[in-house]
């Protein structure tokens, strides 16, 4: 009986319920959770009990280490639904240092975080938020004296991987926006060569974050990414070919402005400057907040924050293209285009009138036959 | 006496009006698609979807006629080959070059005579080629990244690490609109030739003769 | 003999933030509040387009996110003479309302809560006498004996695994906690349950703002969020239901969870009425406006400045007479830096003079922080929910005053209490509890729009660069959970010429000015027991009351600054 096995394949075994249990989380919603992380990290049904397994082991310990930041990736985490935060902390992994929410505070919290680089050396899973500032030799952003670039060093080399969190720690972000004050840079430029997956998104979607954080557990190893280090499970399709209103795009039909009556319609915001067409992300399939809505969702336009250097390539937010280098913030790249063209076609038509009552014939008079 | 001359072999001819064809239907749909029109609710008609269809199709046909005609700059005749896009590499090219060259900017009287292109417009047709190369990467590029891990985005997609997919974007742009400019330029330029050189400039392309003057060449 | 101890990192706040202090006789004498971090996104916003301000501003702060969209994109608004429509000031002032509600539940259990509760203590409690005493204080159906027996066994399960992660090396068992060991597990519950509540009730901006941190559909000239009963694709009648039910839990939550916790805590610190007063300066912008008028007069909580804790006299704010200045701060004025300037004319040209990294001290006698020094009339002035809610307690706002006297009156506490560390996570309960009430009669005044056709959102009159004069510039205002926020605006050519926020806890952490006026965390600081110098508590206690919102440091260091206490772990 085919069903059968299948079954039995995807059961959790009883003594990980059961020591789940014991640890006074509920059995449905352990089934439940791994269920979800499963269909999350894209995997057959078959994975259930392994990943239970990764989620039931020994908790990974987990350094948070923020620079240059606005704690907004932090606070995304405690949105996190597929697993809670508080399951997370309580029952997955082991936080051994996050700035916004642990108890201990300066020198007692630095002693924590020395303590668990030293004890789980090799071992710990390391997530950075912020960008790392290199100005004044990392004066720009310090944490109990120590500049965010030796802290970061000093992580990383320790850790069995590396996730950075949000658009700043993958690509600098707004800290590194032109004019980059502070010489802002990301995770992969502090410490090239390091294994680090990157998680870009301002700020990044939780349920990205369970799910690399579930992926690295269930499989020892991390996901396969692409050229900019990002998993192919979030960032492997545009927001564009996801879109809940690319049918609306296909067919021509725009809102012209906000509030319009295409607008309350939800027609395509690409003439609002959206920029799901150029940005990589989940956004349209696992949404925020519990799948609650997205931006262009909600009538705004995608901003395409999980692009690197997105503040400076993306804006101005409310136009297609980017500003053309050299021209004023009003000119796009089309005015400049048609006066082009047109300045092309006016200095012709002066050259043309110019030749046509040009004296002489221009070949060689001696080369000319002429004939009587 | 004025002989005839068979210039341009028909694989130039029809590359040349294939190319034009693309450039002209790449530019308005390539337009639309930057800039669309809304239509409204009422109707459906899958506007932006046709537009995007003819976009990719005439590239891919502009894709396989630039590739054609580059290839044919290796079999073709003299006035088809690669060294007819740099006449400044021989003495004669060089002073023909100054010689047209004057002669558009009013600063002189005599224009060069050739069988193919004059050497100006060889000049011109080179930067041409780079930009038709330039628009066929960046927009080949940028269709890839509807599948990446797919062909295109394999082939060209690494280039987007080092030039960001909307500068890139922009760069396709802009492009188009030195084409539109280059447009109206050689439809000029080729019938101020045709009126001042007399040897068939206009029809020579569809025709492939020219009439040429043995004594000029 | 002082002693000179630093916190850094203190934890549990926003962004970077280290506060050095000298201790003698068991309390502070002297203390010094340095932001140790800058990322210049005042100079990355020049010369860009102005409708694009709010989404740089807005990251300033993830924790209080949407804060810094509203007041950008009113600075805009401002200098451009738009007028939103009424449907976008309703959506704002939920979002705004529920930003304060969700920011202070977080702050009050998750930032603020450990300073008084001691998580060890609470796994010796009886789950039956906590039940008891859950019931007598509040009607909120998670309480019985059951109920606390199960979160101290998960708790005790936790910590019997002897990976305490981010409860570990933290002050337990110190002798400044007071509360009974039932006490200590009604708070630990609810610790766990706000955490689950905060993410629900933030939906609300999901819902209206497209996610959270950091919605997405503020726009100069209203808002993006479209509004029609007839679209699925907009605010319609089930989304307005379902903001209405999370509205209702949320103000559940504060009105049967976060109030009565905080007045059955508040008994037992009732000494911290009498720390922590800080400067006793108090300025309010005022915000959420009740109707479509323009100007400040319809204000729910009204706009005003108290000096010297004068409660009798409520002064005109007028944001002409703020400056700041950079006297101890890491920037230079190309004027000098001892004279303060406003913001339209405010400089932010970095220049950092402190010691290089690593470093045990800063050298406070010269420049010692990130952070600028804001004046009001010269005056450091402190800004918050005590702020707020003194400004409208003292100006005779109805709901305020009836929650305000309540408090005092449960706690019987005279009103002179509130200038304190208490008197400040009071004000933040109380206000909390207002806006979870206000926030439905907005909801209600939307959805009677929308049934009377009015379905406007965004004012697109100057949304087009060309319509704009050459050259503007405009205030924003905004009262942020952590208080009054400003940001001013100049634009030139369709491009800002120069963009200066002043935001709460600049107010708040700014070092001292040219003058030598500390600012209010450093002067609410003197006076502060500190019965253990290795493990500050008490200092915690009072920066939290604050509601931080920059990453900070705290170290002690004997009075000639030769002796460094290292704080030894065993």
């Amino acid at each position: 009986m085919k069903t059968d096995g299948s079954v039995s394949q995807v059961a959790i075994p009883e003594e990980i319920l059961q020591r789940i249990e014991s640890r006074g989380i509920n059995r449905r919603d352990f089934i439940k959770f791994c269920m979800a992380t499963t269909a999350a990290l894209a995997l057959p049904v078959t994975f259930v009990p392994k990943v239970a397994q990764a989620l039931e082991d020994n908790r990974t310990p987990v350094i948070w280490l923020e620079f240059q930041s606005c704690s907004g990736d932090s606070e995304a985490f405690l949105r996190a639904n597929q697993p809670t935060a508080t399951e997370l902390i309580l029952d997955l992994i082991s936080l051994e240092y996050a700035e916004v929410v642990m108890a201990a505070a300066g020198h007692l919290a630095e002693e924590a975080k020395h303590q668990a680089l030293e004890k789980y050396h090799g071992k710990y899973i390391l997530i950075v938020e912020g960008a790392i500032p290199t100005k004044d030799d990392g004066a720009y952003c310090t944490i109990a004296g120590q500049s965010a670039v030796a802290s970061l060093k000093q992580a990383v080399a320790g850790a069995a991987a590396t996730i950075a969190v949000g658009s700043c720690a993958t690509s600098g972000g707004l800290p590194a926006a032109a004019p980059n004050p502070s010489g802002a840079a990301s995770v992969s430029e502090i410490v090239p060569g390091a294994t680090v997956v990157n998680l870009p998104g301002c700020p990044v979607n939780a349920t990205n974050l369970t799910a690399t954080i579930v992926h690295v557990l269930t499989f020892g190893k991390l996901p396969a990414t692409d050229r900019l280090g990002r998993p192919l499970f979030a960032y492997g399709k545009r927001i564009h070919d996801n879109c809940e209103r690319r049918g609306h795009f296909d067919a021509g039909q725009y809102a012209e402005t906000f509030g319009d009556e295409a607008h309350r319609k939800g027609y395509c915001l690409y003439k609002l400057g959206c920029k799901g067409p150029e940005t990589f992300h989940n956004c349209p399939t696992v949404r925020y907040n519990e799948g609650v809505s997205w931006p262009v969702m909600a009538g705004h336009g995608c901003i395409g924050c999980s692009e690197p250097g997105f503040w400076d390539t993306m804006s101005p937010f409310y136009r297609r293209l980017p500003k053309v280098p050299g021209f004023g913030i009003e000119d796009t790249a089309d005015k400049i285009g048609i006066g082009l063209a047109a300045a092309t076609a006016a200095a012709f038509a002066v050259h043309g009138v110019a030749s046509c009552f040009r004296k002489g014939n221009p070949k060689d008079e001696s080369k000319v036959i002429k004939e009587d | 006496m004025l002989e005839i001359h068979y210039v341009w072999q028909w694989p130039v001819r029809i590359a040349h009006w294939i190319n034009a064809l693309c450039i002209v239907a790449l530019s308005i749909t390539g337009t639309y698609i930057g800039a669309p029109f809304s239509l409204g609710g009422g109707v459906n008609p899958y506007l932006m979807g046709w537009m995007r269809f003819v976009h990719f199709a005439a590239g891919y046909l502009f894709l396989v006629s630039v590739l054609s005609r580059i290839l044919w700059m290796f079999i073709g005749n003299h006035h088809a080959s690669w060294r007819a896009f740099l006449p400044w590499l021989t003495p004669k090219g060089r002073e023909n070059f100054v010689r047209m060259f004057r002669y558009y900017t009013f600063t002189g009287n005599n224009i060069s005579h050739e069988s193919g292109h004059n050497p100006v417009a060889a000049t011109a047709y080179l930067g041409i080629y780079a930009l038709c190369l330039f628009q066929i990467f960046s927009g080949f590029a940028l269709y890839g990244q509807f599948a990446p891990g797919g062909f295109w985005d394999s082939a060209l997609g690494w280039i987007f690490p080092l030039l960001d997919n909307q500068y890139m974007r922009l760069g396709h742009h802009g492009v188009m609109w030195l084409l539109i400019g280059f447009f109206i330029n050689h439809i000029y330029s080729a019938w101020l030739m045709d009126i001042k050189q007399k040897s068939g400039v206009m029809s020579g392309i569809v025709s492939g003769y020219r009439y040429i003057d043995p004594e000029d060449v | 003999m002082a002693k000179k101890i630093v916190v850094d990192p203190i934890t549990r706040i926003e962004g970077h933030l280290r506060i050095e202090a000298e201790v003698e006789g068991g309390k502070i004498t002297n203390a010094w509040s340095s932001s140790t971090a800058f990322r210049g996104i005042e100079t990355i916003l020049k010369g860009r387009d102005p409708r694009d301000a709010h989404h740089f501003t807005q990251r300033f702060c993830g924790v209080c996110t949407t804060v810094h969209s509203m007041a950008s994109i009113r600075a805009v608004e401002d200098a451009l003479k738009i007028q939103v429509p009424d449907n976008a000031r309703l959506i704002r002032n939920l979002i705004m309302g529920m930003q304060g509600v969700q920011d202070h539940v977080i702050h009050f259990y998750h930032l603020h809560a450990l300073d008084w509760v001691d998580i060890t203590s609470a796994l010796k409690a009886d789950p039956a006498k906590t039940s008891q005493i859950a019931q007598s204080i509040s009607d909120w159906p998670k309480s019985s004996t059951d109920y606390f027996r199960q979160v101290q066994a998960r708790i005790k399960a936790f910590a019997e695994t002897g990976r305490l992660g981010p409860f570990q090396n933290a002050y337990w068992g110190h002798s400044a906690y007071k509360l009974e060991p039932e006490v200590n597990l009604i708070g630990l519950a609810h610790y766990l349950e706000a955490l689950e509540a905060q993410k629900d009730m933030i939906k609300v901006h999901a819902i209206l703002g497209s996610k959270n941190p950091h919605p997405q559909t503020f726009l100069v000239g209203g808002m993006s969020i479209p509004v029609d009963p007839d679209s699925q694709n907009a605010i319609n009648a089930d989304k307005i239901a379902w903001i209405r039910k999370l509205l209702r839990n949320a103000r559940t939550f504060v009105e049967q969870v976060y109030i009565p916790d905080l007045l059955a805590v508040a008994p037992a610190y009732l000494d911290w009425a009498g720390i922590g007063g800080g400067v006793g300066n108090f300025l309010a912008c005022g915000d959420f406006p009740t109707d479509n008028s323009p100007g400040t007069d319809s204000l729910f909580f009204p706009r005003g400045i108290i000096m010297g804790k004068d409660l009798a006299n409520v002064m005109e704010m007028d944001e002409t007479k703020i400056t700041e200045y950079v006297t101890n701060s890491w920037y230079t004025y190309s004027n000098g830096d001892d004279k303060g300037l406003h913001p339209y004319e405010g400089e932010t040209n970095d220049k950092y003079t402190g010691p290089k990294p690593p470093y045990e001290f800063l050298d406070t006698d010269s420049k010692y922080s990130w952070v600028k020094s804001p004046r009001y009339l010269d005056q450091p002035m402190e800004v918050g929910p005590l702020a707020r809610v003194l400004v409208a307690y003292a100006s005779g706002v109805p709901e305020v005053k009836a929650a305000v006297d309540y408090v005092l009156k449960t706690l019987n506490a005279p009103a002179a209490a509130l200038f304190s560390t208490l008197g400040r996570t009071a004000a933040r309960g109380v206000d909390a509890l207002i806006l979870a009430q206000k926030n439905e009669l907005w909801l209600d005044q939307l959805a009677d729009n929308m049934g009377r056709g009015i379905l406007e959102v965004h004012n697109p009159e100057k949304w087009d660069p060309a319509t704009w004069p050459k050259e503007a510039r405009g205030f924003g205002y905004h009262e942020a959970p952590r208080g009054a926020l400003g940001h001013w605006i100049r634009i030139e050519d369709q491009k800002i010429a120069n963009y200066q926020a002043v935001v709460p806890s600049t107010w708040n952490a700014g070092p001292r000015d040219a003058h030598g006026q500390m600012g209010p965390y450093e002067a609410a600081l003197i006076g502060t027991p500190i019965a253990d110098p290795e493990k500050p508590v008490e200092i915690l206690r009072t920066i939290h009351s604050f509601d931080p919102c920059l990453a900070c440091a705290v170290h002690v260091l004997d009075g000639q600054g030769t002796e460094i206490v290292k704080v030894k772990i065993l």
